[in-house]
């Protein structure tokens, strides 16, 4: 039985529509993320799911229950807030103990379970703190705890890990995922960071004002963006857009002379004389040999080195492409040079409607 | 500030120096004159400091013995804490749940901004409905009908008080709470409540001090020593036919007292941020 069902939820704030009209369906132990800019509706979406908002229309069911109405403490839920919002003027034993004691569980069995979760977390000498008292690092960590010691149905996360610095981020995020894979239990992830998302979720819903761009692994997000849209948001540097017009069934970019021979299924698709967008990740560009056919030929105006890989921004006629390379490419600035990639590496948009041929 | 030169360093503290002179100055004058015979008060020219020092009035005052000057005061400072301490206690009770309400239904503010429009009334333009409206309730002279005058000055200002200071408790706290399974009596007893006291310390004082420093309501609504407070019965000291300046200035430094005492007891309470690092930062 699945989770968690949302079904034809829509939100509606005054005249303005946050939510379009949502449907989704976990399966138990999913690890679901949530993944769109500031304003897309993520946010919303989480609220309606833990009670502290109610649709406007649509169905929220947990664990095959309907809960629209139902009161936050009664869904079965527990939430990790990305302010922390723990309690002040508790100390930390009594935070993460704060649900069962609201629910009247006995002090030594609760005393047992906040020990439990505290030794998940590694927060056992902080016990008797109070949140002031403690890092960045180790709120979130007592946040999560508070969620953990109820052994919810479902885990709701609202972006748990933007506060925290570079580093502190990368390792709370391997712990969250450690603890998803210990636990098994259901979660529900808002991020607007996409390496989040695709490091931690087994799906992730792409949204975008109100609605789901593409709900998919991150496998296939990655490899199939179903949009312009997703291509673009999901990849870092971001996916090379190029303009190209399908020619005697080949996609030529603007601005070159190459063409591209389309995938089979965007060849059966596509009209002649359509207008395309042309995505092409800059991993999959290499520097190209001589012999090879399928390149493109640009002008290098910016090289960056990051350590791993050097960044190389060049422009194909007037369009922008940027390239991961090997470090010791030897590339000079202003120097044309040939980019080589894959016809498979490939990904052909419609450019009226954005959608993937 | 590590660079800023001798000069602008002591016209800083000549200035407030000064500041703390030209508020500190009557004080002090009360206090000499509390403690200056009257043949030192009335010489001239004046003598800054009294050649002996005189308590005879603080006695004075304080004897309980029926029908003098310090009966009368006695009665008036008890009346005027049972009426600020009442007022101040009532004050605290409406606000808070109204405080928290328009704090957390932003729709409902415009309503407090009604009551706040009310703050624009002179006190003189009210004086004559509540007049009546004591009269016909009986509670002319009493301390209850007076606490229940100040009550209405009080509520707008503390809840307004105690408004800002529930904005700035996250709600998200709140949420975090609900969805811990806590009814709204516990989140507000158990978070909302302890992260507010500081807030609430400081209206409490401040709702007292207004109370015992009000002088022309009590004027008006109380007539002897079942009701008067200590504002009139100063007031009662300055109008015989011969003033003894000592004698009011002792009142004034009496009547001073307690709301110093309550801030000093209170002064913990008021050192706020308890609400740091709940949320981030």
């Amino acid at each position: 039985m699945s989770a968690l069902d949302i079904i034809g939820v829509r939100k509606r704030y005054g005249t303005v529509d946050t939510l379009k009209g949502i449907d989704l369906s976990l399966e138990s132990g999913e690890f679901l993320v949530l993944l769109g800019p500031s304003g897309c509706g993520k946010s919303t979406l989480l609220n309606i799911i833990a009670g502290l908002a109610e649709p406007t229309a649509g169905d929220v069911h947990i664990d095959g229950r309907s809960v629209v109405g139902v009161h936050p403490k009664d869904r079965d839920i527990a939430m990790v807030f990305q302010s922390y919002a723990l309690y002040p003027n508790l100390t930390v034993a009594r935070n993460i103990g704060f649900a069962l004691e609201m629910r009247k569980v006995p002090a030594a069995e609760r005393a047992e379970a906040v020990k439990k979760a505290a030794k998940i977390l590694q927060i056992e000498n902080l016990l008797e703190r109070r949140p002031s008292e403690l890092s960045g690092g180790q709120r979130q960590r007592v946040a999560i705890g508070r969620a953990l010691v109820r052994n919810p149905q479902v885990f709701l996360f609202d972006e748990p890990l933007s506060n925290l610095d570079a580093k502190l981020r990368m390792e709370m995020r391997t712990e969250l995922k450690r603890l998803h894979q210990m636990l098994g239990t259901t979660v529900v992830y808002v991020t607007h960071d996409q390496i989040e998302a695709m490091t931690l979720a087994t799906r992730i819903a792409v949204m975008r004002n109100g609605q789901i761009e593409q709900l998919a692994t991150p496998a296939e997000i990655y490899e199939r963006p179903a949009t312009l849209y997703v291509a673009g948001f999901v990849g870092s540097p971001s996916m090379n857009m190029l303009d190209a017009r399908i020619e005697g069934g080949m996609a030529r970019v603007e601005g070159s002379e190459v063409a591209i021979p389309l995938p089979v299924e965007a060849a059966a698709k596509g009209k002649p004389d359509q207008n395309l967008v042309l995505g092409i990740r800059p991993e999959n560009l290499r520097l190209a040999s001589d012999g090879e056919v399928l390149a493109l030929e640009a002008a290098v105006d910016v090289v960056e080195l990051t350590g791993p890989e050097l960044v190389v921004n060049a422009m194909v006629g007037a369009q922008r492409i940027t390239a991961t390379l090997p470090p010791k490419s030897g590339i000079e600035v202003g120097s044309p040079r040939r980019f080589g990639f894959d016809a498979g590496a490939v990904h052909v948009f419609d450019k009226e409607t954005g959608k993937r041929l | 500030m590590e660079r800023r030169s001798l000069f602008v360093t002591i016209l800083i503290h000549i200035c407030a120096l000064l500041l703390a002179a030209v508020i500190l100055a009557p004080v002090a004058w009360l206090f000499i004159m509390s403690i200056s015979s009257t043949t030192d008060l009335i010489s001239k020219p004046l003598n800054w400091w009294p050649e002996t020092v005189d308590l005879s009035r603080y006695t004075r005052l304080l004897t309980a013995v029926t029908n003098t000057e310090g009966a009368a005061f006695v009665a008036a400072l008890f009346n005027s804490l049972r009426v600020a301490g009442m007022a101040t206690v009532a004050a605290l009770l409406v606000a808070i749940p109204a405080a928290w309400a328009v704090s957390r239904t932003p729709k409902v503010g415009w309503s407090l901004y009604a009551v706040i429009a009310t703050y624009m009334l002179p006190p003189v333009a009210l004086a004559v409905p509540l007049y009546m409206a004591l009269a016909a309730l009986g509670l002319l002279n009493t301390v209850y009908g007076l606490a229940l005058v100040y009550l209405t000055i009080l509520a707008p200002f503390t809840t307004w008080l105690l408004k800002s200071g529930f904005d700035a408790i996250p709600r998200e706290i709140e949420s975090a709470a609900m969805i811990d399974g806590a009814r709204l009596d516990q989140i507000l007893r158990l978070i909302t409540l302890p992260l507010a006291a500081p807030v609430m310390a400081t209206a409490a004082l401040f709702a007292f001090l207004l109370a015992w420093d009000e002088f022309f309501y009590a004027l008006l609504f109380t007539s002897d020593l079942r009701a008067k407070t200590l504002t009139v019965a100063i007031a009662d000291l300055a109008g015989g036919r011969v003033s003894d300046y000592g004698l009011i200035a002792t009142a004034g430094v009496l009547a001073a007292l307690p709301p110093v005492l309550i801030g000093l007891f209170m002064q913990r309470a008021l050192i706020s941020g308890l609400t740091q690092g709940g949320v981030k930062g």
